[in-house]
């Protein structure tokens, strides 16, 4: 597998929260590729592939959903108003195209337009402008759009440089492709588990997907991968730093005795790694998990990203590799 | 009573295992089940006459910090697990990690600072001195995610105790208390030593969905008010006035039949009680409440002055009619 | 319809005291279901068999916004706190009725000086309001309301014509347009109702009702908000009138896309007007419920409101008959 093209691919597929079959569809299409593993889409969406193995039952989970638009109110003719799936900077939504598939399945575009300086006086140059001053120019197929009509960010993917990779929907596509990869690792091994690759929908508005999953799996071990704020200084952090390997998680809702035994791994086979600390819920899909059913034990593996939540967030291929490195390895040994 | 050793173990949410372990070994002896759960919840069980369920909590875990980065000068910066209050841990010791070692919260000095005096410290501005000046130094004595706990010595009279953690170690040492006294039982009942209460009431739903309770009661240590600079007709509850009996708090109205119940039952046995009259603030109830098919709850505490700081105060006369109380409530069978 | 309505609204029953809207409910249904049962935490459930073994939930809730007295004063004046989201703007000038003590009292506001009460009027709390029953002394006070008295707006059913107003659409309205369907239909699913406790505490009920039913798919029923009067919200485009709302997203939840698109077709197919709501705050039960277990694919059928959470909720009849309509045949529907 090429991990470039295959975050190149799954970076282009467009998949807002609640919208994610687009993305599911085509994961499931890579995962075919990959022999020894079976795949099924449950009755919400998710997709979940299984691994055989004799051992500990574990649940690794990669959201598949980015963050998007919803158009909410035609204003006139050619724009509309609209609001955001997920949390996005108004800022890093002006003078962007936006990519909005129609009912009738056409695609339509929009920009969301900026005053010419020209035409703004001093005080509108000082404030930044709030959602609720923004407003969408459908430049086509403007009578094909309607209200509930879905947009993402249309910015096309690429190599910044050999190892940097930027584009949309690095959060959380490539975690997805870290799973891949793993799955694929996984090949050269006799696992000692039997091992679930979760992509799940729903995130980005409150984890209906993988609570629900990790309901029904029940598994002994729950592994979620999610992106982290990498090389940016954040008071009182360490600071987590693109290529230097995943970042794990350690606090109250990461079960203790698991991460020691991935650190003590990864230590073991050379594979570098980081160490996020997180003071009570991590935000991500590991808070509902930890108390779902009688409780299960979770740890959480951040890739580092930069720039998240805007149209070009970046990532080191590196941390794809040590990542999907260190989880095969202890995937293989059962979680030990 | 165990007031005084509960109050000074340490046991941050998320790090629970010494009060855990205390507790444990206290009770193992008097109950006819114990375990501990995924999540580190304490679950012990003494038979009833019939066979139905209650389950009876309270919460082991304290508000503290977690070490989330050793900064070059080798100081420690924190990060709270649970609601601190900024404002109330300067100058204060604590202990850190599993080796408990020793550090204090210091700050500049008032001759230093200006406007800064009557500003509320900033998280990031918060760092724990163990006494060295090297980074180097620090890393061979406590690592990222030790917990940093407040270290306090508790004191006490016959009418009252002062210490940290009062909130919630009265009820566990409320739940002790009855493990150790001969009562007879009406329900098997379950006392559920629960964890991260304080960090979104992560623990006792996940028990509660192990054990499948018909009810259940918590026990709790809460806010009262009063004191001179807090509007009488505002405050929650007042010391020396009894157990404190809650209708309704953040996100749950109490099943109405057990609150009429257990004001009866005071009543009838001429125990000393007040209704709690504040709203604010929230519990394990509303997690048991709202887990399997529904468990309904109640809520029982012992007035407190200045919980969630490290230096909290209760009515010892509250603590024993508390204990009398739940003790007269479970040997009788609730009005469904 | 419009006298169901008046006879749900007129109820008082703020969340946790739900009792006499359930026995009103249960009888209004008693002839048209197959079974029914009250669960742990006073949710009431009620079927009706279908042709088919695949279920489908329908979801209102039964309680509504209100006060509970938290302190009486040496004169008499009542401290209220808040039991859902009810604001405190809403009540100045309201009057509020304790149900349980069969009496009404008026909301005051601080203030010791006439810029005083402006202040408060601009920065308004709890702390600031009281309840003044008419009484001349805290003994008076307390054997009426005593501490820990549930009490809701005192505020009548208006018929307006097409427009009707009252307390407690929120979510009367939803739980109308629920009996209305219910008795209407002939089901294809087998079709569970159910009237949910505490929706305004937290979707407290909501998070519970569905463990033992396990539908194949369900739809709560609310109100939501509206756009359509002077400078309402400009992002939002939710009229009174034209037709019940699908609902893509709120503030709690994105519905199940597959949930919205039938509900969509079954709405064009029988020709019944709706419209598409994205609301940018709010929630319903659907959030809790698409959570149970394994997971429940899940939607919201609202209907446009107007002053929620105010003593005076204005909805179109249309749009509840609609509402039922769109339910009706889509409870019917083979597949």
């Amino acid at each position: 597998m090429i991990i470039a093209d295959v975050l190149r691919s799954l970076s282009s597929a467009d998949g807002p929260s609640g919208y994610e079959y687009r993305v599911i569809n085509l994961i499931e299409e890579e995962v075919k590729k990959i022999p020894g593993v079976s795949a099924e889409i449950d009755h919400l969406g998710n997709l979940i592939v299984k691994k055989s193995g004799q051992g500990k039952k574990i649940a690794l989970f990669a959201h598949t959903d980015e963050i998007g638009f919803l158009l909410t109110k035609k204003e006139s003719d050619n724009y509309w108003r609209f609001t955001t799936i997920g949390g996005i900077d108004p800022k890093a939504v002006i003078s962007q195209r936006i990519k909005i598939y129609t009912r009738s399945g056409d695609i339509a575009w929009g920009i969301v337009g900026m005053l010419e300086p020209h035409l703004q006086t001093e005080e509108t140059r000082r404030k930044v402008p709030s959602l609720d001053d923004l407003f969408l120019d459908i430049i086509d197929c403007q009578d094909r759009v309607n209200a509930g009509d879905i947009g993402v960010f249309s910015t096309e993917p690429f190599l910044l440089s050999d190892r940097y990779f930027t584009g949309k929907a690095l959060d959380n596509r490539v975690s997805c492709a870290t799973l891949l990869y793993t799955l694929e690792l996984l090949n050269n091994f006799i696992p000692k588990a039997e091992s679930y690759f979760v992509f799940n929908i729903r995130e980005e508005d409150g984890s209906p997907g993988a609570k629900t999953v990790a309901y029904r799996l029940k598994p002994d071990l729950a592994i979620v991968l999610d992106v982290t704020h990498g090389d940016i200084s954040i008071p009182s952090m360490p600071k987590i730093e693109l290529g230097k390997g995943p970042a794990l998680g350690i606090g109250p809702v990461i079960d203790y005795n698991y991460f020691e035994r991935l650190k003590g791994l990864a230590e073991s086979i050379s594979v570098n790694y980081q160490i996020e600390p997180l003071g009570g819920r991590s935000g991500t899909d590991t808070d509902l998990i930890q108390i779902t059913r009688g409780g299960i034990p979770t740890l959480l593996v951040s890739l580092p990203l930069r720039y998240m939540h805007t149209p070009y967030e970046v990532v080191n291929i590196r941390d794809i590799e040590e990542t999907a490195r260190l989880l095969s390895y202890f995937i293989a040994r059962g979680g030990e | 009573m165990y007031l005084k050793d509960l109050t000074e173990l340490f046991g941050v949410s998320g790090y629970e295992k010494k009060v855990r372990e205390y507790i444990r070994e206290k009770i193992k002896d008097r109950v006819n089940f114990i375990e501990e759960d995924p999540l580190g919840n304490l679950i012990a069980m003494k038979k009833g006459r019939v066979d139905k369920r209650l389950l009876i909590c309270a919460h082991m875990d304290e508000v503290g910090f977690m070490i989330s980065n050793i900064e070059d000068d080798g100081r420690l910066s924190i990060i709270p697990i649970g609601g601190v209050d900024p404002r109330a841990i300067i100058g204060k010791k604590v202990i850190i990690g599993e080796k408990e070692m020793p550090g204090i919260i210091g700050f500049k000095a008032i001759h230093l600072q200006r406007d800064e005096i009557y500003e509320p410290p900033k998280m990031e501005n918060i760092k724990v001195d163990i006494g060295v000046t090297k980074k180097s130094e620090a890393e061979n004595k406590v690592k990222i995610g030790d917990f940093v706990a407040f270290s306090v010595e508790s004191k006490s009279n016959e009418r009252w105790f002062s210490g940290k953690a009062l909130d919630d170690r009265c009820g566990c040492s409320i739940l002790m208390d009855i493990i150790h006294s001969d009562i007879d039982l009406y329900y098997d009942t379950y006392f559920v030593f629960s964890v991260q209460e304080e960090i979104g009431l992560r623990g006792a739903g996940v028990s509660a969905e192990r054990i499948a309770p018909d009810l259940a009661i918590v026990i709790e240590t809460t806010t009262s008010g009063d004191n001179p600079e807090f509007p009488s007709d505002r405050r929650s509850t007042e010391l020396g006035k009894g157990p404190a009996i809650t209708f309704a708090h953040s996100g749950y109205v109490v099943d109405e039949r057990l609150f009429r119940w257990i004001i009866d039952v005071a009543r009838e046995n001429g125990i000393p009680y007040q209704i709690k009259r504040r709203t604010v603030g929230g519990t394990d109830a509303r997690r048991i409440a709202t887990t399997l098919a529904g468990i309904p709850s109640a809520v029982v505490s012992v007035p407190a002055r200045y919980i969630h700081s490290p230096m909290s105060i209760i009515n010892l006369e509250d603590y024993s009619n508390t204990l009398k109380l739940v003790s007269i409530l479970l040997t009788k069978e609730a009005r469904l | 319809m419009k006298e169901l309505i008046r006879k749900l609204t007129e109820i008082n029953s703020p969340s946790g005291r739900e009792s006499k809207i359930r026995e009103v409910i249960l009888d209004e249904l008693r002839n048209s279901i197959d079974g029914y049962e009250v669960d742990k935490l006073g949710n009431l459930i009620v079927w009706k068999n279908g042709k088919s073994d695949k279920k489908i939930l329908l979801d209102a809730h039964m309680d509504e916004i209100g006060v509970v007295s938290s302190f009486i004063d040496d004169k008499g004046f009542i401290r209220i706190e808040a039991i859902g989201g009810i604001s405190p703007y809403n009540l100045i000038g309201s009057r509020i009725t304790f149900p349980e003590s069969g009496i009404e009292g008026v909301v005051g506001i601080e203030g010791e000086t006439p810029q005083d009460v402006q202040k408060n009027l601009k920065e308004l709390n709890f702390d600031k309001i009281f309840v003044d029953i008419g009484a001349r002394s805290r003994e008076e006070a307390e054997k009426l309301v005593p501490l820990g008295t549930f009490g809701v707006y005192s505020a009548e059913f208006v018929d307006l014509g097409r427009r009707i107003v009252s307390k407690a659409m929120d979510d009367r309205i939803g739980c109308a347009v629920l009996i209305e369907t219910i008795k209407m239909s002939n089901p294809y699913y087998k079709l569970y109702g159910a009237f949910s406790v505490q929706e305004e505490m937290g979707l407290v009920g909501a998070s519970v009702v569905a463990f033992n039913i396990n539908p194949d798919f369900a739809v709560a029923l609310d109100v939501t908000a509206w756009s359509d009067t002077p400078k309402g919200y400009k992002r939002m485009s939710i009229e009174l009138g034209k037709g019940p709302a699908i609902k893509i997203k709120d503030n709690a939840s994105i519905s199940d896309r597959k949930v919205v698109e039938r509900l969509r077709n079954v709405a064009e197919k029988n020709g019944i007007p709706y419209q598409i709501e994205i609301l940018i705050f709010g929630g319903t039960d659907a959030a809790a419920i698409q959570r149970t277990s394994s997971g429940i694919p899940s939607g919201t059928l609202s209907i446009p409101c107007r002053y929620v959470h105010s003593p005076h909720e204005m909805i179109d009849i249309e749009d509840a008959e609609n509402a039922v309509r769109l339910l009706k045949a889509l409870v019917e529907e083979e597949g």
